[in-house]
């Protein structure tokens, strides 16, 4: 009996005592790669820039702030030409110039850490790929992509984070990376604008000459191909001053890409196909993150949520009755948004989704115009600008007497037609070195605009007209350029961590 | 058992087989409700004659012995009393102490006599959990315990509380106990445990106590253990007990604006702003633009701008409704509660088997838990060697738990709470009549003209019973074991545990109405399984040499293995309406899954040691290896060392007939703390992220090649005590934790591509003391009043960091300060001249000076949000079949951030979302000396996070009150009953805090997060047993 029961209890321990294997503890996630398993094979690498891309572009940091076009919107937000409705969610705060400057904030504060977690990345793409394994070629059209998407990162920082380079080249603008950060990396000192845009434009032309004869699906417009690379390039060397190379390096960003009918221009901008664009973010159901957007941009869909992004009437004003562009403005006809000014230029699909645009052909047959007009070539100045001018239907610019500013004054108008609610308003403010400008919609005598406005039923209402409602900085001084409420504070939790930041 | 005795005393002692032999019976009573005590221990004095007392109290004695002439009664809890043998039946009437002094208490890998026990532990029993209606057994605990401090983030039935054992242990790693059922983890959830199962709760605090769960024993440890039949019952008992309730909300929300004040305030922030933007006649353009930018004209056509240029209501004008939403969105919830269990032994065998149903409806709208048990506890000795046991309980439950918790503008708490009542619930006519559908019905307002501050195009009134936030939780542990006595006093126990957790949550919104009517409704569907096991092997030997030396040791090996797997999909767009299944939506958004695993792997061993039961002695050590390490870097070593003397049983206290008890103990050991949130924090981590079909993933974690086991080195000294004849009893301990090597993510330039780095970094202290005293301050013959108080004091103590400071969120780590300082801005009030908000900035030179930009402000310290001290107090009384019990839970110091208020303290950039009461105190050119600044639809910062919001967050509540009434055994003895009983119950009737619509008992951290609100529930129901 005894022996019974001790062959029980040793049966019992050993089954279990063998059950523990060796590597019993040795546990791996599902969902992510070890680092050490990574950058085997030029596959590796796309698959890091693809993360890369899909979190820049579809990270929610909060509704109101779905990954990087997030800073579009609030660039927008920010200018002279949207009038941000202020009951709704979402840019308000942007719009009154009360969150973006604030360091204390959120919002500053996820774009900062959007950028500069893909600039990483990128970094470790730019390190790691010629050791892999794989087509010479390919690594060369990786490493040129990673090099353009790092040199878009610190542009986006250059253009928000401190004024315009021409200002004060030395200014101190944001700290740089370009080795992937360890265990041990410290936070780094900010570097001035011209460090900034030296880096920006050797990447860029570093990349351009790695994409030559890369060439990606229509579908995949997110992937940057040489086109895309000589639009960063072109909007650097704008930013700069460098005019002869802005124009140049636009008109090769343009290539194999023409301008979009009129009626493509009604589309709803939602379409990553359209002829127009070079580089955009597609979209599907089950990655719309950046397509939340819309429900600010589209002010027209019943299912858009917040359609705050209304048009300043003063901006209709700046249209002919000809152009195909003054089609998308519309009245607002539903109870309890009578007289808001919608402007039709964004429109979910039907499916909720809508790609994101980044850079259309238009943008750079303007980027060459103001190349040219800033070197007094106006004559060609106009012929890019009346390219575009053509296509919309607008009438073409003469050149007859006028003077260099005033054909400059002209084009940077036309970018505020062409380019709205793409992102493009504070950033040419701050490039331009020129005042956000916003008045209320009033008569010369000061009295509210009114205006008829059809109803669902067929009959007219007369309402007031709404405009702007926020005039004037939040300490109520008016607006001036290069006014330090543009800019995009450096968050607090960076200079809590970096004690190197000002060095 | 009684018999063999009998038959060996017949053998060995024939001068005695002459005697004669006498039937001693009798009743015992518990004085405590005058109910019939089943299982007392009954046994003749000076012998090894006894036997327990059958279901209705009853106890039949066999004596022989002519000399035996007094029986000792005793019963767990209750008073030793010894009693005379007379020919008659005795009837024996027991008392309560204020101490049990010979309590057993559950403590690591088996049992303990509290009194000598040499670490420090705390239980409670059965009946101190059944008093309490809580659908978590987490949420028994609060104010019962001293060194524990329990809140419940959160009102939602079958939620959990949020305990801390000895203060803070961890900052960024758990500082969660360890739970344990039935003597292994749980990894269940504790709401799937039924309370009415649960035999005690003991809460183990210091290393010598909790060290042999060394790895996960850093922060405590709670010893959860379910009931058990008893030996040798004539047949079977059954026990009922039914209640039903109601319950509300224990606090009143926030006091929020009416339509006139709205009206005239939000005319006010127009005017304001208009003059900031400098428009040419802000009083007229406020008038006009008023109603368009509300949305709504609640005043009727007759007065279309309601609010006149001079800032007041239109002579005449009153509006046609006032609905009254936070009203509308809450309900009074029913509660029903039933369990059954049924429980006996024999000879060699023991079971206990249960049935629990439970239906807990909250105060939010379609909340609620429901939940269905069945327990089967079953030992049997198998062989004269091996002993085999079962416990297996199985749970299925369904949580309606609609969003809260939650900044979501669909957070059910909120939805009400923010909506001002000029928005109708149901449409209206201008003229305020209510619009009705073709069959005579009010027809509800989706509002799709109101701001987005007042949820545009929704109405919880409408769908809350539409949609659907459901969680369906199924719940199955079993505990087998199996144990054999090898040779004299040595055992070998193996025993094999499995914890299995099912969870499918369901997020449903409807196609028709609501949120997502434009895009015809969305479902998402999570499933989310984790089956974990514990496999242990132990050797126990337990001797006791020249009847003074008592050796037990324990060794053995464990570990434990978990396995967490999801997959989530959701879709959009219903054919139609009143289908929810994701087969019946058009497009899949998104299909998703992953699987985790965590394995430990332990090697311990105990020894305990006593000296004539007066000196005792215990040491463990342990060493576990943790997943969640580099190879490296996984093993880490824990152990202890206590010791305890028994005063009282040294002859110089003997002879003091008033000291009943007086035991010394002091332990001092080590713990580990793995659980810093993340399984692999070890690895340099890339985190998939796919890209439009094509594969992608990008760095999320720097690699911490060195990262290591938090340590935990735990120091108690206390004394347990009783005196008075037991009248007075208690423990004070005296405690020290010092945690070192913290687990914490260290934060790092966000410009590097990361926000922190996982690191071990310095160190931290908790030093404290606690109290419990038990007292009977009257003890008559047949009424008794206790009174138990407990209190505990600590302090929380940042000793060790890597660098001078570092700032996380409202906080700052610094050495000399706890990491619970609130580390916010300062406010300095609002400028008299200008209305703006204002707080201090600290200049170079020191000097404070007042900013109106937030951003310039400087960060100070600004008091803890750790309570000074904090305890309960219980009072009992009883008079003859009826008992009352009261608890008061109380906390005192301590600071509390209200973000939730925040929402309705906006200064008008919200537009139509509620408005709190104080805001009627803004700023004016008259009102000049206030903490509100002036209103304006431009956002003006002041509800960023400052010391405005700050409040003292002492607070106490009458957590619980029961009345019970014990119907006369005599009465019961005749339909077979054994005893019955009645009872009404209410918790958290009563709650006494200085901030009013805030509740008290937020997160430890002392920040709120916009919570579902605790609840005052009152019910009544009874107690059967036959």
């Amino acid at each position: 009996m005894l022996i019974k029961k001790y062959i029980l209890a040793f049966l019992v321990a050993g089954t279990i005592l063998s059950g523990c294997s060796k590597d019993f503890l040795d546990q791996q996630p599902t969902n992510a790669i070890p680092e050490q398993e990574l950058y085997k094979t030029t596959g590796d690498i796309e698959t890091v820039l693809n993360g890369t891309w899909a979190y820049m572009m579809d990270t929610y940091f909060t509704f109101a702030n779905p990954g990087y076009s997030a800073i579009l919107r609030a660039s927008d937000a920010m200018g002279s030409d949207v009038a941000i409705l202020t009951s709704k969610y979402g840019y308000p705060a942007s719009y009154q110039f009360t969150d973006l400057p604030d360091r204390t904030i959120r919002r500053p504060e996820y774009f900062w850490r959007l950028l500069y977690k893909v600039i990483d990345n990128c970094n470790n793409v730019i390190a790691k790929v010629d050791q892999v394994t794989g087509d010479e070629a390919e690594k060369g059209y990786l490493k040129g992509q990673a090099l353009a998407l790092r040199a878009h990162c610190y542009l986006t920082l250059a253009n928000f984070w401190q004024f315009n380079y021409r200002k004060d080249p030395n200014a101190k603008v944001v700290p740089v990376y370009t080795e992937p950060s360890t265990s041990t990396t410290q936070g780094k000192a900010k570097s001035t604008a011209t460090e900034l845009y030296t880096l920006i434009t050797t990447d860029l032309e570093a990349a351009v000459k790695l994409l030559q004869g890369y060439s990606r699906a229509s579908a995949s417009k997110h992937k940057i191909n040489a086109n895309v690379a000589n639009g960063l390039l072109a909007r650097a060397y704008l930013n700069m001053g460098n005019w002869q190379l802005a124009a140049e390096k636009a008109a090769a960003a343009v290539q194999s890409y023409s301008l979009m009918s009129g009626a493509d221009y009604a589309k709803g901008f939602n379409d990553v196909q359209n002829v127009e664009w070079i580089w955009g973010h597609p979209q599907i159901p089950s990655q719309s993150v950046a397509s939340y957007s819309f429900h600010f941009l589209d002010v027209s869909s019943p299912a858009s949520y917040y359609y705050s992004f209304m048009a300043d009437p003063y901006f209709k004003e700046l249209f002919e009755a000809s152009d195909v562009r003054s089609n998308l403005f519309e009245w607002d006809t539903l109870p309890g948004r009578e007289g808001l000014l919608r402007y039709k230029k964004f429109i979910f699909r039907s499916d909720m989704t809508g790609d994101i645009v980044l850079m259309r052909a238009a943008e750079m047959y303007l980027i060459e115009a103001e190349g040219y007009a800033e070197q007094g070539l106006l004559p060609e100045a106009a012929a890019a600008l009346n390219k575009l001018r053509t296509a919309r239907n607008a009438t073409p610019l003469v050149i007859t007497t006028q003077t260099k500013d005033e054909v400059v004054q002209e084009i940077w108008k036309e970018r505020r037609k062409e380019l709205w609610g793409e992102g493009f308003s504070l950033s040419d403010i701050l490039r331009t070195q020129q005042s956000v400008v916003r008045k209320a919609y009033t008569d010369a005598s000061g009295n509210p605009v009114r205006v008829s406005v059809p109803r669902g039923d067929g009959t007219f209402k007369t309402v007031t007209a709404k405009g702007h409602t926020s005039l004037k900085f939040p300490d109520g001084s008016a607006y001036v350029p290069n006014s330090p409420y543009y800019l995009f504070a450096i968050p607090i939790v960076e200079s809590n961590n970096n004690p190197n930041l000002d060095k | 058992m009684l018999k063999r005795i009998v038959l060996a005393l017949l053998f060995f002692l024939p001068v005695i087989t002459r005697a004669q032999v006498r039937t001693v019976t009798g009743t015992v009573t518990s004085a405590r409700d005058n109910t019939p005590l089943p299982g007392a221990t009954v046994s003749v004095k000076n012998t090894s004659i006894g036997g327990v007392t059958d279901p209705t109290g009853h106890f039949s004695l066999q004596v022989s012995d002519p000399a035996a002439t007094t029986l000792v009664v005793s019963y767990v809890g209750l008073q030793q009393q010894e009693v005379t043998i007379t020919g008659k039946p005795l009837n024996i009437i027991l008392q309560a102490g204020a101490k049990d002094i010979d309590e057993v208490v559950v403590v690591a890998y088996g049992t303990a006599k509290r009194a000598s026990y040499t670490g420090s532990v705390s239980q409670i029993k059965k009946e101190q959990i059944q008093n309490l209606q809580v659908s978590s057994v987490s949420k028994a605990l609060q104010g019962q315990v001293p060194g524990l401090q329990s809140t419940s983030p959160s009102g939602q039935p079958g939620s959990d509380a949020t305990i801390r054992i000895r203060g803070i242990g961890s900052i960024n790693a758990s500082s969660a106990p360890l739970y344990v059922v039935d003597g292994v983890p749980y990894g269940g959830t504790l709401s799937a445990i039924n309370p009415a199962d649960i035999e005690s709760i003991s809460v183990l605090k210091d290393a010598s106590s909790s060290a042999l769960y060394g790895s996960r024993g850093a922060n405590g440890v709670i010893i959860i253990t379910t009931r058990q039949g008893r030996r040798n019952t004539k047949g079977s008992q059954i026990d009922v007990r039914v209640s039903r309730g109601i319950s509300k909300r224990a606090v009143a929300d926030y006091s929020t604006l009416g339509t006139n004040d709205y009206f005239e305030l939000y005319w006010e922030a127009l005017r304001n702003a208009a003059t900031t933007n400098g428009q040419p006649n802000p009083a007229q353009s406020a008038t006009s633009t008023l109603v368009e930018r509300l949305g709504i004209n609640p005043y009727g056509p007759q007065y279309p701008e309601p609010v006149g240029t001079d800032g007041k209501l239109v002579t005449g004008a009153k509006p046609l409704w006032n609905d009254n939403w936070q009203k509308a969105t809450q309900r009074t919830g029913q509660r029903t509660e039933a369990n059954i269990n049924i429980s006996g032994g024999s000879e060699a065998s023991r079971y206990f088997i249960s049935g629990g149903y439970l239906d807990d409806q909250g105060m939010a709208l379609n909340s609620g838990f429901k939940r269905y048990n069945v327990r089967a506890n079953l030992d049997l000795d198998a062989k004269k060697y091996l002993k085999v046991g079962l416990n297996l309980n199985a749970a299925h439950s369904i949580q309606d738990g609609p969003p809260s918790e939650d900044s979501r503008t669909d957070n059910y708490i909120q939805y009400g709470r923010l909506m001002p009542s000029f928005y109708p619930i149901y449409q209206r006519n201008p003229d305020g009549s209510f619009i009705r559908d073709a069959s005579g019905n009010k027809v509800l307002d989706y509002g799709d003209y109101r701001p987005s501050a007042a949820n545009t195009s929704t109405n919880l009134v409408g769908t809350a019973y539409l949609d659907e936030h459901k969680e369906l939780r199924d719940d199955i542990s079993a505990r087998i074991y199996g144990e054999l006595t090898l040779w004299k006093g040595l055992k070998f126990r193996s025993s094999f545990n499995t914890d299995f957790i099912n969870r499918n949550n369901n997020d449903y919104t409807n196609p028709d109405y609501g949120w997502d009517a434009e895009i015809g409704g969305t479902v998402s569907r999570v499933n989310r399984r984790t089956l974990s096991w514990t496999v242990n092997n132990l050797f126990t030997w337990d001797a006791t040499f020249h009847e003074k030396h008592h050796i037990n040791l324990l060794a053995g090996q464990e570990a434990y293995k978990l396995n967490y797997r999801t997959f989530d999909g959701s879709r959009q767009g219903f054919v139609k309406g009143g289908l929810t299944e994701p087969v019946a939506a058009s497009q899949l958004l998104d299909f998703s899954g992953l699987a985790d695993n965590y394995s430990l792997s332990s090697y311990l061993g105990r020894a305990t040691y006593d000296y004539k039961a007066k000196y005792y002695f215990s040491a463990s050590l342990r060493t576990d290896g943790s997943s969640r390490f580099s190879p490296k870097n996984r093993w880490g070593t824990f152990w202890s060392v206590g010791a305890s003397w028994q005063l009282n049983k040294e002859s110089f206290l003997q002879s003091a007939g008033w000291v009943d008890l007086l035991a010394l103990k002091a332990s001092y050991g080590a713990q580990g703390n793995d659980n810093l949130g993340n399984y692999y924090a070890y690895q340099g981590l890339y985190t998939i992220y796919n890209n439009l079909g094509e594969g992608g993933a990008y760095k999320t974690r720097l690699p911490t090649e060195n990262l290591k086991w938090e340590t935990n080195l735990n120091l108690n000294a206390g004394v347990d005590f009783s005196i008075l004849g037991n009248r007075i009893g208690g423990t004070v301990e005296y405690f020290r934790r010092r945690s070192k090597d913290l687990l914490y993510q260290l934060p790092l330039a966000v410009s590097t591509g990361f926000d922190y780095i996982d690191a071990n970094i310095g160190a931290l202290r908790n030093s404290g003391v606690e109290v419990q005293l038990n007292t009977i301050p009257v003890r008559l013959k047949d009424f008794t009043w206790g009174l138990n108080l407990n209190f505990t004091h600590y302090k929380n103590t940042v000793t060790e960091l890597p660098q001078k400071e570092i700032i996380s969120g409202t906080k700052k780590l610094m050495v000399g300060r706890s990491v619970y300082d609130f580390y916010i801005r300062e406010w300095a009030g609002v400028n008299e001249t200008n209305g703006r908000p204002q707080w201090y900035k600290v200049n170079a030179d020191g000097k404070k000076e007042a900013t109106t930009v937030y951003a310039n402000a400087t960060q100070v310290y600004a008091g803890s949000a750790l309570p000074d001290f904090y305890g309960g107090v219980t009072n009992t009384f009883s008079y003859k079949g009826l008992s009352l019990s009261v608890l008061l839970t109380y906390s005192v110091g301590g600071k509390v951030l209200d973000n939730d208020m925040l929402l309705l303290m906006h200064n008008g950039a919200s537009t139509g979302r509620g408005w709190s009461s104080e805001m009627l105190n803004r700023w004016t050119p008259t009102n000049t000396k206030t903490d509100v600044p002036a209103v304006s639809t431009i956002n003006n910062s002041w509800t960023s996070t400052s010391t405005r919001f700050l409040y003292d967050a002492t607070y106490a509540r009458l957590k619980n009150v029961t009345l019970t009434y014990a119907i006369p055994a005599t009465l019961l003895r005749r339909a077979s009953i054994n005893s019955l009983s009645v009872f009404v119950q209410g918790d958290n009737l009563v709650t006494w805090f200085g901030h009013k619509g805030m509740d008290p008992e937020q997160s430890v951290d002392g920040s709120t997060y916009y919570r579902y609100p605790a609840i005052k529930s009152l019910s009544a129901g009874l107690n059967l047993s036959f």
